[in-house]
Formats: structure tokens, sequence, C-alpha cells
């Protein structure tokens, strides 16, 4: 069986990244729009056709309003429709592939960031994108309202003091100085019309489809934007028409799979995905690093054993990290080694894989001398393995002498009431790949309930380092010195990546996950 | 039956459906307040911030006291608006009148599925009761009563739709249609959906037919040398179908609301639906309007189920 080895992904770089959807590899040069030669085996981009792909989706929920959208379906329409400022991407330059930008310059004291908007780029109504549209872009999530994801350009950048220079340059001033600010503007950011406030089915849009019908909880249809800029570098979108239907039940989208309504279905599962492959008219795509989901699991510092770091210590080796790989995901999964964002750049890969020591976690444990710990894991089907991961977890705390039992709860139960979860004991969680320092910055820092307790203020002091010394090296020894103490002292276990696992009909060629669904570049062939 | 009578009636039952919708407005929104966590949890996922899930609270109204947040709800919905879904932000009364037609079309060609075959099944069985035919019937509907709706769900699309490819497996609308654009898509959540009902009013029907067939002027007729067929339609059933009419709108009544795990299993666009994403979501006002149009047409199919008993039941229509 075949498993992913962490350290060979990282270098595979972009061959890895677009090998299981067959994409065709992209050239060094970061645009996210440039072709090259197909991989081999992979067949020659090829014009045409209609693809109809399914997503989980959301209901009446489902809105064109992305800032404000649920699901991932929402931004995945919204990926359809609007140009992107980029993407991240750590086998390119900066770690960012760009869109409808050319480039973004850093000044040296990191204060002052220039955004060249790409020439030429235009809306669907003939109209050209420019930097105030980039501008009104950036600043939509904090006047439009927006969830928190896409907040971050306006968590680290002063947006009320950018400046507009000339049509296709973007002055931003950041509010503290940071090396990482093109992975926060590229992270999420979609561009819209300046002036945009009502997100309409007949707005103009500058992405790589033009949308033509909409129903929230049914679908979205779309037609190729035939002036979308990519196209002038040679590249998709190729396909002529796609339609995106929502079908919440993982069953039911592999029905639809392989009763042939849809020719793409997203997040089938690990189990699932045994049973697409097997039939030879079906393929599974997996994502590759850094598009993985962290599972994780919180250690309450409230929780008196969790307050030494010895118990702490021994929780993380007395998991089997490479049983949950191969049991729960039959091979398609990244071992954890208790850090986040498994692949971006600024991950610690030097700091060695933590393994698996039931002895030493007995030893630890000893040691420790609390006695009996009794303590219930809390976990729920919020994406695919999360369950199944808390379950050998208990298992695995079991054999260490821990008093474990499974709390599961419901789908959707998790985190609705989110006071009471943070002050469960040991909670499951999963996080979505985003870069380390600045979603740590956002999320992970003192006072945030999502740290169950831990407050560092030597590591926040760190994190601040590592994301703003000028000097590259300076950035690298602080980052590393961080992700040490999270992994030594830290109370977040993370024995698992889990990708995104799709199934395709054979036919189905270029659909990327870096993390949503891009169909930019697919085609059928 | 007086035009008059039938007035009284219609007056008296929409009152009452009016209380009742009232009474379960209330008890829908405490359960929603009861159940665990709130939209904010939903939409804000595990990385928000304390302030970021208070500033989405605020703008959701969510910081209100719940009282007060149910009377404006109330005081919106007198003047006829059912509010707007927290999660998504789209009016109620839009989702509404976009999937009560689904929903209707659905449990319509179940219960036009169901009628007439539980009248012949009933029939037949209730005229031969304690034969053979009649045992077989009784522990068929049996079975098909105690089958949850899933399973039989299921077992159509294994035989019919991944076994013999003869059916859709998902119910796909087409974009920008309806569902009867595409009318194969409904075949398999009418076929699961009309099983139970169809067993259900068999086996009432059956009962029916069986106690009509033992009466006495029954009895007469067959001296008379009335048989078979024409003795079953012309004697015993149209007595027999009064008192089924009642039960059997509450069959329909009761499949609106049964209709969200087919049209779960299925993906079909209905009210059901949508409330198992609303329930999902914690979105109060979403489930809230839909679970109270669904009760609403639901009353509407029982006051119809009455008058329809009262114009065919010669000892209801002679009553004061």
């Amino acid at each position: 069986m075949r498993t992913f080895d962490r350290r060979t992904l990282l270098r595979a770089g972009a061959v890895s990244l677009a090998a299981v959807a067959g994409v065709p590899i992209l050239a060094a040069c970061s645009t996210d729009t440039a072709s090259t030669a197909p991989a081999a085996g992979t067949p020659t981009p090829r014009p045409g056709g209609t693809l109809r792909a399914a997503f989980v989706g959301g209901g009446a929920a489902e809105t064109l309003n992305f800032l404000m959208g649920p699901t991932g379906l929402d931004y995945v329409r919204a990926r359809c429709m609007h140009g992107a400022l980029g993407v991240l991407d750590p086998a390119a330059e900066h770690g960012v592939r760009y869109g409808v930008l050319e480039r973004i310059d850093v000044s040296d004291d990191l204060r002052t960031y220039t955004v060249k908007v790409r020439p030429g780029v235009t809306f669907t109504d003939g109209s050209t994108l420019t930097a105030r549209d980039v501008l009104y872009s950036l600043n939509a999530p904090v006047t439009l309202g927006s969830l928190p994801f896409l907040k971050p350009p306006s968590q680290n950048f002063d947006l009320a003091g950018a400046r507009v220079d000339d049509d296709l340059t973007l002055v931003l001033p950041t509010l503290r100085p940071i090396a990482d600010g093109r992975l926060v503007l590229c992270q999420s950011t979609l561009v819209f019309k300046d002036g945009t406030t009502e997100f309409t089915p007949d707005i103009p849009t500058c992405g790589p489809f033009a949308l033509t019908e909409f129903e929230p909880g049914q679908g979205a249809a779309f037609t190729r934007h035939d002036d979308y800029y990519g196209l002038a570098l040679g590249g998709g979108p190729y396909l002529d028409g796609l339609e995106l239907r929502t079908i919440p039940d993982a069953t039911a989208r592999v029905n639809a799979l392989t009763g042939g309504q849809v020719d793409f279905v997203s997040d089938i599962g690990p189990v699932a995905a045994r049973t697409v492959e097997g039939d030879e008219r079906f393929a599974v795509a997996v994502s590759d690093l850094p598009y993985a989901t962290s599972l994780s699991f919180g250690l309450n510092l409230a929780f008196a054993p969790f307050a030494d770091v010895r118990i702490r210590q021994a929780v993380k080796y007395a998991i089997d990290r490479e049983a949950i790989v191969r049991n729960v995901f039959f091979g398609r999964a990244f071992v954890g080694n208790d850090l986040p964002s498994l692949g971006f750049g600024d991950y610690a890969d030097e700091i060695e894989q933590r393994p698996y020591d039931p002895d030493r976690a007995r030893a630890l444990l000893t040691e420790a001398g609390v006695g009996t710990i009794a303590v219930a894991v809390t976990t729920a089907p919020e994406v695919a393995g999360m369950a199944e991961t808390a379950t050998v977890v208990v298992e695995n705390l079991k054999a260490v002498g821990i008093d474990a039992t499974l709390d599961q709860r419901p789908t959707g139960q998790l985190f609705s009431d989110f006071a009471a979860y943070v002050q469960l004991p040991f909670a499951a969680s999963y996080t979505p790949p985003v870069p380390p320092l600045s979603s740590y910055a956002a999320t992970r820092t003192a006072g945030s309930p999502s740290t169950f307790g831990f407050d560092r203020p030597d590591i926040d002091e760190l994190v601040s380092q590592a994301r703003g010394a000028v000097d590259p090296d300076q950035r690298r020894e602080a980052a590393v010195q961080a992700q040490r103490l999270i992994w030594e002292e830290g109370n977040q276990v993370i024995p698992v990546f889990a990708p995104s696992i799709n199934g395709h009909a054979t036919a189905v060629h270029g659909v990327r996950d870096e993390p949503f669904s891009s169909f930019e570049q697919a085609y059928l062939a | 039956m007086s035009l008059l009578r039938v007035a009284a009636l219609v007056a008296r039952r929409t009152t009452a459906a009016v209380l009742v919708l009232a009474v379960l407005s209330v008890l829908i929104f405490t359960v929603t307040e009861v159940l665990p966590g709130d939209a904010v949890g939903v939409i804000a996922g595990a990385d928000a911030t304390v302030s970021e899930r208070e500033q989405l609270r605020r703008e959701l109204g969510l910081d209100a006291h719940p009282v007060r947040r149910y009377a404006d709800w109330a005081a919106a919905a007198l003047r006829g608006d059912l509010g707007t879904g927290y999660v998504g932000r789209r009016e109620v009364t839009e989702v509404l009148v976009d999937r009560l037609p689904n929903s209707l079309l659905l449990t319509t060609l179940a219960m036009a599925l169901a009628v007439p075959l539980a009248v012949a099944i009933g029939l037949v069985a209730g005229m031969r009761a304690g034969r053979r035919t009649d045992r077989l019937v009784s522990t068929a509907t049996l079975v098909a009563v105690g089958v949850p709706e899933f399973l039989v769900a299921a077992l159509l699309v294994a035989v019919f739709a991944a076994g013999l490819g003869l059916l859709p497996e998902v119910s796909l609308v087409p974009l920008g249609g309806r569902p009867w654009d595409q009318p194969e898509i409904l075949v398999l959540p009418v076929a699961a959906l009309s099983v139970a009902a169809l067993a259900a009013a068999a086996r009432l029907l059956r009962a029916s037919v069986a106690e009509i067939a033992a009466a006495p002027y029954v009895e007469a007729a067959r001296l008379r040398g009335v048989t078979g067929l024409r003795l079953a339609v012309r004697h015993v059933l149209p007595n027999a179908v009064a008192p089924a009419v009642q039960v059997t709108a509450v069959m329909f009544a009761g499949l609106i609301g049964g209709a969200v795990v087919v049209e779960t299993l299925f993906n079909y666009p209905g009210i059901g639906y949508e409330l198992q994403q609303a329930v999902a979501n914690r979105d109060v006002p979403m489930v809230q309007g839909l679970a109270l149009a669904t009760c609403a047409t639901a009353l509407v199919l029982l006051l119809i189920g009455d008058l329809a008993q009262l114009a065919l039941s010669p000892a209801v229509r002679g009553r004061p």
C-alpha cells in the first residue's frame, strides 16, 4: 500500500501538485495560467465540452456573495466567476502563483507592498480590471462583511492608507513589517468591480467562466469567458461549459458519478475512493501538499493533567500516526508532526518526525505521577476520516494506560456551541490548508479560545519576528524556533493531514485542488 | 349539505389551524433555541476569534433576547414576512415559493400512485377476508409499513438504478428547470415515498371493505345475485371509501413532512431537503418558515379531507 512521504512530496513541489489530477505542469514562471507540455501519459488539453461536477453545497444557504458564503462550493463557484489575485504554491517564487496580478514588490523594510495588476484583464462587460478594483476587493471583507477566512488582508495591511498610483499600480502599507504579505494577499482574495455591493448573477466578472444560471441548493451553470486573460497566455479555460451541482449526501454524490449524471465529484472520502477506483471508467484524484486539511486534537490546559507538559508529550508519543494513515485513509493521507501547515514554505521541515513510541509515553506518564487519567475524546464526522481518526487515538491512549473514551457528536454539532467546545478536555478539530505564521498570528496567539489555554508570549514574539525580520535567515530561524517550542510543549496534536479525495470520469483532466477545486485548466479528453 | 354548514366548518377549522400554527411556531422556536449552538458556530467555523464571533452574532441579531427575537419574527410573520435565513441570507418566502411546489408534486404523485393501488388491493383483500389472498396481502402490507423509507429507497436504487441502470440514482433537476422537465428523476423518489402510504392505505381499506362486506345490505345484494366485481364496486366500495378518505388525507399530510428522508436521499429539491439543511445550519428563521409552511400545508390537506368525507359519507352529511 502506498503512503505519502512528506519530505519527498515537499521536494517534488509543483510536479506532485498536479500529477494526480493530470494537470499540465506549470513552468517556473509564477503565473496561474501559463501552460506547458502535459505530463507524461496525460492527454493534450482539448477545448470543448461541458463538465458536470458535484459538491457538498449547503442548500438554500448557498449564495453568490462568496464573502459570506458558508460552504466550500460558494468559494469554488466564486473562483470560476471572479479572477483571483493568485494562489498559494510553495514551489513557485515567493510561494505564490499570480492570477490577475503581474507581481507584488516588497520594500526592503517590509512596510510597503507594491501590487502590479496584469494588463489586459477584462470583465465580462468589456471593461478593464484596474488597481482601484483590486483595492475595493481587498477592502470588501470589511466594508461589505465577510467570513473570517477572507479577512487576513485587512488584518495585515493598512488599507485605509493604500494608494492607487495608476490604473495598474496599487501601493499597500502594512500595519507592521511582514515578509509573508504576498501569501496573505493571494491566500483567498478574489476581485470584482469597484463599487460592487450586491453579488447578483448579472454583475460583470473577470474569472475564467461567466455565470449563466444559479439556483441555491441546486447548482450553477457557466460558459467560457472568451476574453479571459489566461487564454491569451496559452492556458485555459478549455471547457465550453461547466455545471457545478449540489449533492450534499456523500453516497448520492458517488452514485451520481457512477450513474453518469456527473463527471466529477468532490470529497468522496477514502472508503468510497476504493470503490470508485475499482471501476475502470473512473479515477480518483487526491490533492497534494500543501493542500491537505490538518486533523488535530486540542488538549485543554484547564484539564489538570494536560497542564503538565509531560502528559501532553505522552499523548503525542502514544499515537500511531502511520496506522491512522494506513487504516483510516488507506494510505491516502500524510503523517503529521504536531505542527500545522505541512507543505508550506514556512513549515519547519527540519524538526524530526515524532515517532510512535508507546513505551516512552508510558514512561512520561509514570514520571508525571498523576495516576489514572480519565478523559473523553470528543469528535464528529465533520470531514472525512475525522471520527475514525479519533477512534484510533482512543485505542492508542488506552494502550498506554489512559482511560480514554470516545465522545462522537453528529455532523455539524462539534463547533455549533463554541463556548462549550472550548471547555472540552480533548477536542478534535480540523484546519484547511493555510500558511503557518500568518494563521498562527490570527488565530493561535494569546486570547484566542481555540488555543485551549495555551498562552505563550515567547512563541507569539518568535512568530512576530519570523514574519517581520528583514533578514530571511533570521526569519527562518525564528520560525523554526517557534515551531520547535510548539512541537515540544504545545497542546495541539496533529497526527494526520487529510487531502481532498475526489472522483472523476477518466475523461476528466486538469482539475486542480488548491485547496478549493479549480476548473480553469480542466478539460475532457 | 348546506353551503352554510360547509362555511362554518371551514371557519372553525381555519381558526383552529391558526391557533395550532401559533403554538407550533412557539414550539419550533423553543426547540431550535434549546439545541446546542447557533448559526454563528456553523458560519464562523473553528478558527474565528471571539470578537469575530460576537460581531457575526450582532450582525445576525442573535445578541437580542430570545423572547424579543421571537416577538420580532412573529410580528413580521403576521405581515407576511417570514424573514431571511441566517446562513446565506436568502429570504424564507423565496425558498418556500421555490421548493413547496416540488414537494407537493412529489407527494401528489406518490398519493396518485398509492391510492388507486391501495383501493384495488384493499378491495381484493377485504372481499376475501380470512382467505389466503387476504393473509398474503395483510402480511405484505404489514412488512411494507414497517420498512423505513431510507431502506426502501436504497433497495430501489440498488435494483433499478445501480443494478439495471434503468433510472437515475440522484434526482438532479435541470438547472433553470423544474422536476417535471425530466420526469424520470421523479420515479424512484415517488416509488420510495408511496410504498409505506400504499401499504397503510391498503390495510385501512381492507379493514373497511371487510366490515362493509359483512353488512346485511351487502348480503341482501348477494342473495339478489349480485356478485364479484359488481358487488365490490357498486355496493361495498362507496361505503368503505368514506371512512378511509380522512385517514388518506392524514397520510397525505404525513407524506409532506415525511418526505425529508426521501428528498435528502435522492437530492430532490423540496421543502424536506431544505429543512434538513436549515436544521444542520441552526438557521432558525429558515427552520421556522419551512416547518410552519409544512404544518400549514398539512392542515389544509386535513381540511380538504374533512370536506371530502362530508361529501362522500351520507351518515356524516346527515349530522346536525
